[in-house]
């Protein structure tokens, strides 16, 4: 592959994933909108959202830290999507890996941390304690559900796991090959997404959105832009476990638009628990079906 | 005279330094340019980091007919690089105002650079051991020497540290006589103490005394690493030591039972050989024993220091799980898994000490560790906080830095290797400790800034420098882990283990310098996506949100004690502080026995009591003699 | 009232750049965070406006949570002087610009509390406020038309009352200052922010501004140094 080459990858796949983040956020508000029976948000409303925030005439920063924050919540997201391969392009996804992604992708989360830490607000603090809490939670049985798709497929390349599962079809699917680790994969989604039951470090009626609870202006428009590609991240890393990746663009944006959408589904019907249950939760069925699953891995 | 002669003569002399005029005002400046002048002998020695031969020293005394010697291998030189540069950065720490203040504080600096310098000496005799007796020489050197660095703090410490030290000084001498005790079964079945001999000499051994030696040598070795469940002492003795030595302590002192472990898992019984000694067949074997032993000492402990309030405990509570990562790679036996566990010896040295000096230094200007007495320093302190935020990085295994390479390398030796529960524990301290850091920081640095420390200062140069150069050390080895992987390799050929292939980006996949280079790239991208904003201002931490309340010095506006609240509301029952319970059942019994004998021994006719000893003794020496 | 008048915004002649200026606004018109406030009677017509019968989110107009984090500051019903405190500490948190919207009778001239000793009577004298839906209580069609009528003066590029603020602060401050008494105070640096961000008016300093920094504790943002030598000069 040319330099050039590269280089046009390396521009284009953050772009991409913006974009297509984006409107999993409409999708996101629309899917709410359409369960409470309302109409919505117009199509290019996140637009709409991100652009007016950024133009805020008057930013309000804590700090160096604030700010180096953001700038690393969103920068860490940029520099993960050129390791995802998406159909015709794979950037570096050679160089890293499976493992690689899920430590790294602990990194923006890390400093949107530092940010809220120099905000100086307990809400954000608290808010942050229940998000690492989360964390804590939700990656045991994502990092099972990682070990059984690399034994499974004896790779933790992801361009090889896409590859083996085109060469042979739907037949050799993640999902296919092994339903358990697709649900329990599923259940980590929900909570890796922050999403309703599993939203507690937002709560925003209790700790006032807790992380975001300082956060204005261009700020709160990095946050948008790191939700958006944390949408698109969580989509594409799933279809590539287990859904064979891209073929085309076509199939590829329906798997991930579907993957997304179910826990953003399964959201709005939920109210949220409490830390310790939600920890209580997520260690039992997702690990119990990750567990059942890596047996079926092994065998 | 060669290199290695040179190297321990100089630092004989650096501990004659600091023994004599280590007291004095400019006397740490001189011992770090003496240290320096290890670091340089050991660079003259860097080709055994590349594949030479070891070097050989031509000192070679005798003792009651067997022979000393001292021989530095790649593995040696790998260990005794980390060790000098460890004490060098240290004694540079303490060579300005921690120094001055630490004596004003009523310690004695002179007994401090001694205890350090006599702690480096010890474990370049102990690294350069080229037998089994020079090896137990050097293993008691190190016992003794940081003994005392443990118990000298006793004023500062509010007399913790003495009690600490004493539990120490127990469980090594429990390793030490396991030591000899190996050193017995050895010599027994080679008739020499030569590494060599043991090696031939384990072949034809058989399978209990094989089994024995194993558990000799290993009980030494994982009693000074405070491998579960002898790991009660570390925390303890680590902390309360003072800051620069507590530093180099925790750093590396206690991974020269890694050493040795690799030594006996390389070459002198081989981990192939523990494998084959099966516990129950086909399923578990002695190999099995040691990976979950070091499974374990990697989660228990790293949940021990999330409870902990106190950032000295915190941090020497998570030095001890780290030693698990070590020990989980080495007894994965291949080459991906010995790799990164003897490269995570190094990592750990290089975020561990920083963050130990860097909360040295935050005590240093504010007089506490307390975690709920801090907050918002950053603000204050902001190179202090810069060097702890790399070394918690490190210290959890978030890329880009090199805490993560060798994590890694061992994740994927457990992966190929099919041990999705070892695995699984492995990541959970990670996550464990990734909790825990942050609060070790956010605690620490970020949140309010307290009224008491608006006009605290950042720490002097003479305190920064070493802990940036150490900081340093973590970024660019994470960047390029080939650099490392360089003298990993070379001494797992010195162990006869399999070689790491590897390239100066990493190995098994990974390329480091790509992924720290996709970073920056994303980080400016973010940091124009940011400036595209208009120019932001900064506010007071009072002008904040409280729901409309009118924030004043008054009331503290800040989130650090149970930082987990939620969290160990679900597991906080799972706390049982069984090993301290159980190590109080040891210790009541042990008194009980004494107790017991002493009172009969008073009590019943004492000098009969002696005949009857000595005639006993007497007999089995003569019909020992007889057969 | 107007002592003042605000400066019109020149339209720039880069064609290029008054697409852009067009954009923002309509971006700003399009995407409405709201804070709501609410002190009385008045929020109860608000869930309905939101969800489905007549549902803001369709017209880009959501809830938020935080002051930082919102444009509209919608005030429903009496602000008592107690209140008004809290009012004004979440006005001057908000990022510019921000807009006010005063929802029931009672924001207009007190209501039925006019007679009240507690009650502020006027918040226009206190806050610029932007649109005004009088009504006791106004039905949540009435609230929606009004939050299309900002909306509309948004797009315009009219909708600028927030300048005020920073350009008259002394008058605000005056106001302010009469009701609450002379040590009165917000954490909030007014002055440094219109200075910042070239907001500073003829209005913004004067005698109530300088009675403020006689008692003010100055709160200086936390600036990251080596030294705090510095921080004790400033």
């Amino acid at each position: 592959m040319s330099t050039t080459h590269l280089l046009i990858e390396l521009v284009l796949m953050p772009l991409v994933a913006f974009v297509v983040g984006l409107a999993m956020l409409l999708m996101l508000r629309k899917i709410g909108a359409r369960l409470q029976r309302r109409v919505g948000p117009p199509l290019l409303q996140p637009l709409f959202d991100v652009i007016k925030l950024y133009s805020k005439r008057t930013q309000v920063s804590h700090g160096l830290l604030h700010e180096a924050g953001i700038v690393v919540a969103v920068g860490a997201y940029v520099a993960i999507e050129t390791l995802v391969p998406v159909p015709g392009m794979n950037g570096i996804a050679e160089k890293g890996g499976l493992i690689l992604l899920s430590y790294l992708m602990m990194v923006p989360s890390l400093g949107l941390a530092l940010g809220v830490g120099q905000c100086a607000n307990p809400n954000g603090s608290i808010g942050l304690s229940r998000a690492m809490t989360a964390m804590l939670a939700y990656d045991i049985p994502f990092m099972l559900v990682v070990f059984g798709v690399a034994w499974q497929f004896q790779t933790t390349n992801l361009v090889e796991l896409v590859a083996v599962q085109q060469a042979g079809g739907i037949a050799t699917w993640g999902i296919v090959e092994n339903p358990l680790l697709a649900i329990a994969g599923l259940f980590g989604l929900q909570a890796m997404l922050g999403k309703q039951p599993f939203e507690i470090y937002v709560a925003p009626a209790e700790i006032a959105t807790g992380p975001m609870v300082e956060m204005g202006g261009k700020f709160l428009g990095g946050l948008f832009v790191m939700q958006s590609f944390q949408f698109y991240t969580a989509g594409v890393l799933y279809t590539t476990m287990f859904l064979g990746g891209g073929e085309n663009w076509f199939t590829f944006l329906i798997k991930i638009f579907v993957v997304v959408a179910i826990p953003l589904s399964v959201a709005f019907m939920f109210p949220r628990y409490r830390t310790e249950d939600m920890v209580r939760l997520v260690w039992k069925w997702p690990v119990i079906l990750a567990l059942l699953g890596l047996v079926v891995a092994v065998q | 005279m060669s290199v290695l002669d040179q190297l321990l003569v100089f630092a004989f002399m650096t501990g004659a330094v600091a023994s004599f005029i280590g007291d004095r005002r400019f006397a740490g400046t001189l011992l770090a340019i003496l240290y320096f002048g290890q670091f340089l002998l050991l660079v003259k020695l860097a080709p055994l980091g590349y594949g030479a031969q070891p070097v050989v020293s031509a000192w070679q005394p005798a003792l009651f007919g067997e022979v000393l010697v001292w021989r530095m291998d790649a593995l040696g030189w790998y260990f005794a690089l980390i060790t000098v540069v460890a004490g060098w950065l240290v004694t540079w720490y303490a060579s300005g105002e921690w120094g001055q203040g630490y004596r004003e504080r009523g310690g004695n600096l002179g007994l401090m650079h001694t205890a350090v310098a006599a702690n480096v000496v010890a474990m370049l005799l102990l690294l350069s051991s080229g037998n089994l007796l020079s090896l137990f020489v050097g293993w008691e050197l190190v016992s003794w020497a940081g003994f005392l660095l443990m118990v000298m703090n006793g004023r500062e410490s509010g007399g913790v540290s003495g009690p600490a030290g004493l539990r120490y000084i127990t469980y090594a001498t429990l390793g030490a006589m396991a030591l000899l005790a190996a050193l017995a079964i050895a010599h027994h079945a080679s008739g020499s103490f030569e590494y060599i001999d043991l090696i031939d000499a384990v072949d034809q051994m058989t399978g209990p005394t094989r089994v024995s030696l194993v558990i000799a040598f290993a009980l030494a070795f994982t009693i000074k690493m405070g491998l579960l469940p002898f790991h009660l002492w570390q925390a303890p003795a680590y902390a309360y030591s003072p800051g620069p030595g507590g530093a180099f302590l925790g750093a590396i002192s206690s991974r020269v039972g890694l050493w040795g472990l690799a030594m006996v898992f390389g070459s002198l019984i081989g981990i192939g050989r523990i494998a084959g000694i099966e516990l129950i067949p086909g399923w578990f074997d002695l190999r099995d024993v040691f990976m979950w032993v070091a499974a374990l000492t990697i989660v228990l402990p790293t949940f021990t220091a999330l409870r902990q309030n106190d950032a000295r405990l915190l941090l020497a509570w998570h030095g001890i799980g780290q030693g698990g990562y070590m020990l989980l790679g080495l007894a994965a036996g291949d080459a991906l898994g010995t790799g990164g566990g003897l490269m995570h010896v190094l990592n750990h040295a290089s975020y561990q000490a920083p963050l130990f000096l860097a909360v040295f230094a935050v005590m240093h200007r504010t007089g506490t560790s307390d975690l709920n007495r801090l907050g918002g320093l950053v603000a204050r302190m902001p190179l202090t906080f810069l060097v702890m935020l790399i070394g918690i990085i490190g210290l959890a295994g978030l890329p880009p830095m090199n805490g993560f390479v060798s994590k890694y390398l061992v994740y994927i030796s457990l992966l190929r290797q099919g041990e999705p529960l070892l695995f699984i524990l492995a990541v959970i301290g990670t996550l464990g400790t990734v909790l825990s850091v942050f609060k070790l920081l956010h605690n620490t640095f970020l949140g309010q800034l307290r009224v008491e420390h608006m006009e605290v200062r950042e720490a002097p140069w003479s305190m920064l420098i070493p802990m940036l150069l150490m900081a340093s050390v973590v970024v660019v080895t994470g960047t390029a882990p080939g650099l490392v992987l360089d003298w990993v390799a070379s001494a797992q050929a010195a162990l006869g283990l399999p070689v790491l292939d590897h390239t100066l980006g990493g190995a098994a996949g990974l390329d480091m310098l790509w992924v720290s280079g996709v970073l920056v790239y994303g980080f400016a991208v973010g940091t124009l996506l940011f400036l595209s904003g208009n120019k932001s201002r900064r506010v007071h931490q009072f002008d904040n949100y409280a729901g409309g309340h009118f924030l004043t010095a008054e009331n503290q506006y800040q989130y650090s004690d149970q930082f987990y609240a939620g969290l160990m509301h679900h597991i906080g029952g799972w706390y049982r502080a069984s090993f301290t319970w159980a190590e109080s059942v040891v210790i009541a019994s042990v008194d009980a026995m004494s107790a017991a004998a002493n009172g009969f021994f008073r009590r019943t006719q004492a000098v009969f009591l002696l005949l009857l000893a000595t005639l006993g003794s007497v007999a089995w020496l003569l019909w020992g003699v007889g057969s | 009232m107007n002592d003042f008048p605000l400066p019109v915004r020149a339209e720039r002649s880069n064609p290029l750049a008054r697409v852009f200026d067009e954009l923002i606004d309509f971006c700003r018109a399009r995407s409405m965070f709201m804070l709501h406030y609410c002190t009385g009677c008045g929020a109860i017509e608000l869930p309905p406006a939101m969800t489905s019968r007549f549902d803001m989110e369709r017209l880009g107009i959501q809830p938020m949570v935080t002051p930082r984090q919102a444009d509209i500051l919608l005030i429903t019903g009496y602000v008592s002087i107690k209140t008004l405190k809290r009012v004004i500490l979440t006005y001057e948190q908000m990022g510019s610009p921000k807009y006010v919207i005063g929802i029931c009778s009672c924001t207009v001239n007190g209501g039925m509390y006019w007679q009240s000793y507690a009650t502020a009577k006027k918040l226009n004298e206190y806050l610029p406020v932007d649109v005004y839906i009088a009504g006791c209580m106004p039905r949540p069609e009435a609230v929606i038309e009004g939050l299309r009528k900002l909306m509309g003066e948004i797009k315009a590029g009219r909708a600028n009352s927030w300048e005020r603020y920073f350009r008259e602060y002394d008058r605000y401050l005056a106001a302010q200052q009469n009701l609450f008494g002379p040590n009165w105070q917000t954490p909030t640096d007014i002055i440094g922010e219109a200075r910042d961000y070239q907001l500073y008016g003829p209005g913004t300093e004067g005698r109530h501004t300088e009675l403020l920094q006689q008692h003010q504790v100055p709160l200086q943002p936390l600036r990251m140094t080596l030294h705090s030598d510095v921080e004790k000069s400033s």
